[in-house]
């Protein structure tokens, strides 16, 4: 049997227009592969067999009718989707007991352009509970290994779906970003992550965790699959009314170069504290690739970016107090039982259905909120953000992208981070973007000579320029090569 | 309990509404695309949005803020061009996010006001302005606050704080207890098909002294809101309700009063009744030296009076914060214009054109406004070319005979046989005196009935009005012979005895002579 793991977007799709293999070939072999490997990575949460055979067959069809791309974009590319993720007749837990059982009685609308283009959905992936957390330890379902070092967290909170790109079990997955969830995954497991300019994509159907904040994106192991996912997914939807006009073609520019470029660098980043020195390395050799490239190296200033952390955790928290309320054990959810008054059941159901994290951070965004609190700090977040984005535009005016490391270390082992303050700075480069609402991406630049993780960058673009960054990173990729599938996946290692 | 005019000369009341209104003429929810329909079966106008589904996000209905605007302009607001939603956060089963998508400081209608022409005995219950009702002149440039006196009563000048768009929520039904009360109950059920209806909130002023200014209120704020199209604004089945703020202070006295809420007050009477009722207890307790709390009760109209529902020691904490799921809004100028040009003639408009138009008396037209079928009733009837003379007849006729008969026998207009055309024939036979105003009352109920032609009763009845002079002259001369006592009482001075003498010729006439010539004749004969 053939195998898919380290196959791109292209090589598949040649291989079953040459009718070297079929989709529901690449769709069988897929979900063994998933089987064979998850016992060691635990990625994914739900397989979804018949959907993706389903949805192979329809492949199929359009190959025998001669038309591959009838089938769309990604027509037989396997895909996988954050668990926050409604497709309906399958379970959306968020990896909380909370949802431990409900089922989607419909899709999201980025779960439906990405099977809607061609993929192959195998299944929905493991994260931190309702996304609170950058390891994925939070889930209430077990922990999702890093495919470099199963010793290692894959980051988070969409930890899940970066391991199984890492892990070759898919192509392409989908993670949400609300604080630098997919662009800090990415980086500890060494794959393409792109967090999209706040609108590009629709959240309509994804389980809101900052509602301001939250957006959709892809993981790929080249820029090129990411791009094509990017393709799929961007565009107004008329059921988030958030959602943009974009008609981007995130394709047209990746093999310009970056000759000429201007490429914005952040001093306080590169010589923030708390920056690994493997990670500012490798940081720093890839500025200076794109500058043997021919871009120019311009520094920019962010004096406000330091107050993201702060701002974040009053905005995520209020907004998440209240998105979170609708779990209230009533008419789906856990439900604890025997209680003969409304109060006691939510208290009690709440209590327990909701894990540390997403109880500290509800109680936190219930504190915010609540009358005399309100004035002291969420409308200084809101200041703050105000302050932020400014800045970002006024660096934008000087460069087309900044470069900036993307998490300050590399994937760190299992409950080695366990106060929630550390944890929270495992953000500090990708907040204060989230906070701005433009666009970022996790790049991999090879590996840390410490640990021998991977390591990634951040390129940031200016808002609804997003092909900006993706430009950058096709440059940094001729230079540095595609993502490979972590060693221990590679193909014949599953005994395939 | 002492009754409401004692109580208010000694204690004023303060009185303000907050009136919520389902906008039930749109076709479909405030953010989703769930159909809005009364009496469907439970649970069936449901989906994602409204049902509050993890990963569903709201898509506001373009249609209910252009509703909301053509609310605040035909109440004179300010409409605000920056304005945005915000969540109200509280947790109860029929409010399936656990927030209401509502608005924060800034709602998209503010600072509007509504003039209330309060006349007749309407007026009584204003103590403070001197009894200047029932023909009572009154003191001109009273002192009352926001009132000014007219020459029949007087005009109170309410404002209003604002108008803010919300959702309403699904409808809890209590199973297993009485009366459908949570009190008692086994279970709950919850339907959300109202979950998501798009509502707006007025707030007033508490510029509102007597229950009968607040009843007034509310009538015309039904009025305008029937008029503009926005919702069904029926009492009964709940699409227009009122709650009311209420707290009494001493005559004189400028502070407020701790205040209570009074809720179930669904229709105007039991607007009126509750409130009446509630000032009355709170002075009650006030005069027995005890405290008002401040806690929300019901109106209970069988028993007639308010009941605690619960005490609110401490003010709720709702953790308002703008909605993030939606943008805040700008409408420009234009918008505004496009939206003001939509504004049909309001109630107010509709009066002063039909006093200055067929020189009607301010009264006769407002009533006349009162209810839009009948105005529209007596618009058809002038445009079927009655003259202006018969425009203060067919006014009465409308305002007493048509709207009387309307509500006692509970139909519409276009379900009864009394079309235009009939009400400007049966107005032009008593304008002849072919017929007598008591015979007009028998032919309009004859037209009810049998659904003929006010000219083909007469003539099947043989209504004729006889005003033949040299008729009438016979039978009073008759009537006269016949009754030498009563004509010597009449010379003698008492001269109320003619009233006898009209009912002997009319008796005589079997009813049919022209009263208005009996009496002339009469006069003339028995002065003579």
């Amino acid at each position: 049997m053939t195998t898919f793991g380290s196959m791109d977007v292209s090589s598949i799709q040649t291989g079953l227009t040459n009718k070297e293999f079929s989709a529901r070939e690449v769709a069988e072999a897929s979900l063994a592969r998933v089987e064979a490997s998850d016992e060691k990575v635990h990625a994914f949460l739900e397989i979804t067999r018949d959907l993706a055979l389903r949805a192979a067959d329809r492949v199929d069809a359009a190959v025998a009718s001669g038309n591959l791309l009838a089938a769309g974009p990604l027509a037989g590319v396997p895909v996988a989707f954050k668990d926050n993720m409604n497709l309906e007749g399958t379970h959306t837990t968020c990896s909380s007991r909370m949802l431990e059982n409900y089922v989607s009685p419909y899709t999201a609308t980025c779960v439906a352009r990405i099977i809607d283009a061609g993929g192959i959905p195998l299944g929905k992936t493991n994260m931190d509970e309702f996304a609170f957390g950058s390891s994925t330890e939070t889930s209430a379902f077990g922990c999702t290994s890093n495919p470099w070092d199963l010793g290692r967290v894959p980051g988070g909170s969409s930890g899940g779906s970066a391991a199984a790109v890492a892990a070759g079990q898919c192509t392409i997955s989908l993670g949400s970003d609300t604080g630098g969830s997919i662009r800090q995954p990415a980086s500890f497991c060494g794959v393409v992550g792109i967090k999209p300019t706040y609108g590009t994509v629709s959240r309509y159907g994804v389980v809101a965790f900052g509602s301001s904040l939250d957006q959709v994106g892809p993981f790929a192991r080249n820029v090129r699959d990411a791009a094509l996912a990017m393709n799929a997914l961007a565009g107004r939807d008329v059921l988030d009314c958030t959602s943009q006009d974009v008609t981007t073609d995130f394709l047209a520019n990746l093999g310009e170069g970056v000759k000429g470029m201007r490429i914005g660098v952040v001093r306080e980043f590169m010589e923030a504290e708390g920056l690994q020195p493997e990670v500012k390395a490798k940081v720093a050799e890839a500025i200076a690739k794109l500058e043997e490239m021919g871009a120019e190296i311009v520094e920019v200033e962010l004096p406000n970016a330091h107050a993201a952390i702060s701002a974040y955790y009053v905005l995520g928290p209020c907004e998440a107090f209240s998105n979170l309320a609708r779990f209230d054990s009533v008419r789906y959810g856990y439900c604890d039982p025997g209680h003969k008054d409304l109060g006691g059941q939510y208290e009690a159901s709440r209590s327990k259905g909701f894990g540390a994290e997403a109880r500290r951070r509800i109680m936190l965004g219930s504190y915010l909120l609540s009358s005399g609190v309100y004035d002291k700090y969420y409308y200084p977040a809101q200041q703050v953000r105000t302050l932020i984005t400014k800045d970002y535009t006024e660096a934008f005016e000087k460069v087309s992208c900044i470069i900036a490391p993307a998490a300050p270390r590399t994937a760190f082992k299992f409950g080695e981070i366990s106060e929630p303050a550390e944890m929270y700075l495992s953000d500090m480069y990708t907040i204060s973007i989230n906070i701005a609402g433009n666009g970022g991406m996790s790049m991999p630049i090879g590996l840390g000579a410490e640990t021998g993780m991977p390591v990634g960058t951040q390129l940031i673009a200016p808002p609804f320029k997003d092909e900006n960054m993706l430009r950058v990173a096709a440059a940094l990729e001729s230079v540095y090569g595609a993502a490979p599938v972590a060693p221990a996946f590679a193909d014949g290692k599953l005994g395939e | 309990m002492k009754k409401l005019e004692e109580v208010l000369k000694d204690w004023e009341a303060v009185i303000g509404l907050e009136v919520h209104a389902e906008l039930t003429t749109l076709n479909t929810k405030m953010f989703c695309g769930c159909k809005l329909e009364f009496g469907a079966d439970p649970n069936t106008h449901t989906c994602p949005v409204c049902l509050g589904l993890p990963g569903a996000l709201p898509v506001p209905n373009k249609a209910a803020i252009e509703s909301i605007v053509l609310a605040g302009l035909a109440t004179n607001c300010d409409i605000e061009k920056h304005s945005m939603f915000y969540r109200k956060n509280y947790m109860y089963p029929d409010m399936a996010k656990n927030f209401q998508t509502t608005q924060g400081p800034v709602a998209f209608c503010m600072r509007g006001h509504l003039d209330l022409d309060v006349d007749g005995k309407a007026a009584n219950e204003r103590i403070d302005l001197g009894g200047i009702a029932v023909g009572d002149s009154g003191e001109a440039g009273s002192t009352a606050e926001n009132v000014t006196v007219t020459e029949d009563g007087y005009v109170a000048h309410v404002g209003i704080e604002r108008i803010h768009m919300e959702e309403d929520a699904g409808k809890m039904i209590h199973v297993g207890g009485g009366e459908g009360r949570i009190a008692g109950a086994t279970h709950s059920l919850v339907d959300y098909n109202r979950a998501g209806t798009p509502l707006i909130e007025l707030v007033t002023q508490p510029d509102l002294r007597t229950p009968e200014e607040a009843r007034l209120f509310m009538q015309k704020l039904r009025q305008i809101y029937l008029a503009i199209g926005i919702s069904d604004c029926s009492m009964e089945e709940g699409s227009l309700r009122c709650d009311g703020n209420v707290s009494l202070r001493r005559r004189g006295q400028k502070g407020l009063g701790t205040k209570t809420e009074l809720k179930n007050m669904n229709s105007f009477k039991n607007l009126h009744d509750g409130l009446a009722y509630e000032i009355c207890r709170q002075a009650e307790v006030l005069e027995e030296g005890g405290i008002i709390y401040q806690e929300t009760r019901h109106w209970d109209p069988s028993k007639k009076r308010t009941i605690v529902m619960r005490v609110k020691e401490t003010a709720d904490d709702y953790r308002l914060f703008p909605e993030p799921d939606l943008a805040p809004y700008d409408l420009s100028d234009e918008w505004i214009e496009g939206v003001r040009a939509k504004l049909p003639e309001l109630p107010d408009q509709k009066a002063k054109r039909f006093a200055a138009d067929f020189g009607l008396s301010s009264y006769d037209a407002r009533h006349l406004v009162d209810h839009r079928e009948t105005a529209k009733f007596f618009e058809d009837c002038m445009a079927q070319g009655a003259t202006a003379k018969l425009a203060k007849p067919l006014a009465n006729l409308v305002i007493n005979d048509l709207y009387a008969y309307l509500n006692a026998n509970d139909v519409s207009l276009d379900e009864c046989p009394f079309t235009p055309a009939r009400a400007v024939e049966l107005v032009k036979l008593l304008a002849e005196d072919a017929i007598s105003s008591k015979q007009g009352k028998e032919v309009f109920a004859a037209v009810m009935e049998e659904g003929k032609d006010p000219s083909a009763i007469v003539e099947e009845r043989g209504m004729k009005q006889v005003s033949d002079t040299g008729a009438i002259e016979a039978v009073v001369d008759a009537v006269i012979a016949a009754n030498p006592d009563e004509v010597a009482s009449y010379k003698g001075g008492n001269t109320k005895i003619i009233g006898f003498f009209v009912g002997q010729c009319m008796k005589e006439m079997k009813g049919q002579g022209n009263p208005k010539l009996i009496n002339q004749t009469l006069a003339k004969k028995l002065n003579s």
